[in-house]
């Protein structure tokens, strides 16, 4: 925002003086390496639908393995939160058959989804509020991406509680859970730490923390076969 | 500034650009005649400088609806809070008008939302553990229960919000005036409102170690951190808010009820989520319940 305002306010309102440009068709210039703009219209469904694929695959990628962060940062998108919150609230939801059961307390679908997101949201405020110079959708884009490993231990999870189970299972449900949560606090710092000013990143750091560590609770949790 | 006479207005006019030049010209005399007749006059008193401290927050001022407006309260390094959650449980650690000195003049709303969530989710997942351990040796399926959270969350944000609004309302209202002269220093002594959600906020930190004890099935233990969380966290209000409540013409009754509800709070958190049920609920439990083979 600052910068948008800062250019706008570079050009004085009344001088403008002689604009001079040239017009151009787009497809028919040179394509200049990566700048080159898709034309899509003439392309295949499954092309621009796998293009679409690959980035979001990217951005897990990136979360894994946390090493550049301008793939999440600078080109953000809602499609990876979207796909891990469903699953996650999928997976976590109260089985329906024990619905009238009062011993079974998973949250439903729509509490799982509403934590995630407004939980993101909240998260996003709070680092906002501390003065962060981050945009928001870029915040919780990142911490929807961020989700990754522990809907990958969720999944792990899933599976392993198909066996019967014995409290060495548990225990490695709960190791699992914790890798997963200690991941995705990590990866989710890496991402947001820098945009803190100094002496506040404790305190930005310590929602997400609270955040992830929230989820997890609910992945080890999660015993309804 | 009102030369203007109503029949002048209600006369047709024949309004030219000059004339309203003109007319333009003589309001901008009249405006600067006055302020140059009335500074002479009233120069001993200062009126400006009334003013000035009324009108330099005024210009740092945000709307109500920007982030900006928020963020004066999120204006705290991790030093301060860790600073500020030790105050709330160890007083004698900082100095003795820490509260008057810092808190006061500073409040802030990170501490006491983080606190309060923290809190929220404490106590949903000590409160399952307590649950799991109560049922560890009966063969009971035993399931968590999320929607601890949301009973959690509405106990603590409604002790959060309404206790020290009331607070704040009842010190507003029954401040005893000393004297005519004292009335000024009075009012900037009531604390504000933010100050006392603030404080009220920290206060709530020493239930989160708690909450994590009270996962101990020992009944007598159980009743101990009851006792124990909540005279600490009451006293360091009481202690914080000691110059302030003296003022108020119900002071008993006013320190009575602050220790009331933090009594009833720990007591509540400690019945409702960590202690032995009711025999009433464990044979529907034990009936609807998938049994362990």
């Amino acid at each position: 925002m600052t910068t948008f305002d800062s250019k706008y306010d570079m050009f004085p309102a009344g001088d403008v003086g002689i604009v001079e440009g040239e017009m151009n068709i787009p497809s028919r210039g040179v394509p200049s390496g990566e700048n080159m703009e898709f034309n899509t219209l003439d392309e295949p469904i499954k092309e621009t639908f796998m293009r679409d694929l690959r980035a979001v695959g990217n951005k897990f990628y990136h979360v894994l393995i946390p090493r550049e962060k301008t793939s999440l940062l600078k080109e953000w998108d809602l499609w990876g939160p979207l796909l891990l919150c469903t699953l996650m609230a999928t997976i976590l939801q109260g089985s329906t058959e024990r619905a009238d059961n009062s011993n079974d307390g998973g949250p439903e679908f729509a509490e799982v989804f509403v934590l995630v997101w407004i939980g993101a949201a909240i998260v996003t405020a709070n680092s906002k509020l501390l003065g962060g110079n981050i945009s928001f959708f870029q915040s919780v884009c990142v911490l929807g991406y961020c989700l990754f490993p522990i809907a990958l231990a969720l999944v792990i999870c899933r599976i392993i509680l198909f066996t019967t189970q014995n409290s060495f299972l548990f225990f490695l449900r709960l190791v699992i859970s914790m890798v997963g949560f200690i991941w995705a606090t990590f990866a989710a710092t890496k991402f947001l730490g820098d945009s803190q000013p100094e002496g506040k990143k404790g305190l930005a750091v310590y929602p997400i923390c609270l955040f992830y560590f929230i989820l997890s609770w609910l992945v080890v949790s999660h015993s309804n076969v | 500034m009102s030369n203007v006479h109503t029949g002048e207005l209600l006369n047709f006019q024949d309004y030219s650009p000059e004339h309203n030049d003109r007319s333009a010209r003589i309001e901008v005399e009249a405006v600067h005649t006055n302020q140059y007749m009335s500074n002479p006059n009233y120069g001993f008193e200062e009126p400006k400088n009334v003013d000035e401290p009324e009108a330099a927050p005024q210009a740092g001022n945000h709307n109500f609806w920007t982030i900006e407006y928020y963020q004066k309260y999120f204006d705290v390094h991790t030093n301060e809070v860790v600073e500020r959650i030790i105050s709330s449980v160890l007083p004698q650690k900082v100095s003795r008008n820490y509260f008057d000195e810092r808190i006061k003049g500073k409040p802030d709303l990170y501490g006491p939302i983080w606190i309060s969530v923290t809190l929220i989710f404490t106590i949903a997942v000590s409160g399952n553990i307590a649950n799991y351990l109560q049922n560890a040796n009966k063969a009971v399926h035993w399931r968590y229960d999320f929607h601890l959270v949301s009973y959690a969350a509405t106990a603590i944000l409604g002790y959060v919000w309404l206790v020290p609004l009331a607070l704040w309302a009842a010190l507003k209202w029954t401040v005893v005036p000393e004297g005519q002269d004292e009335i000024e220093t009075q009012v900037s002594n009531t604390p504000s409102m933010m100050s006392l959600f603030c404080l009220y906020g920290y206060s709530l930190s020493i239930y989160i170690p708690v909450a994590i004890l009270w996962t101990i099935q020992v009944s007598w233990l159980q009743w101990l951190f009851v006792l124990m969380a909540a005279f600490v966290s009451g006293a360091v209000l009481i202690f914080w808010l000691l110059p302030a409540l003296r003022k108020s013409r119900y002071f008993p009754i006013v320190v009575g009820s602050i220790l009331a509800f933090h009594f009833l709070l720990a007591t509540g958190f400690m019945l409702f989520f960590f202690h032995v049920p009711s025999t009433g609920d464990i044979p529907v439990s034990v009936g609807s319940s998938t049994v362990k083979v």
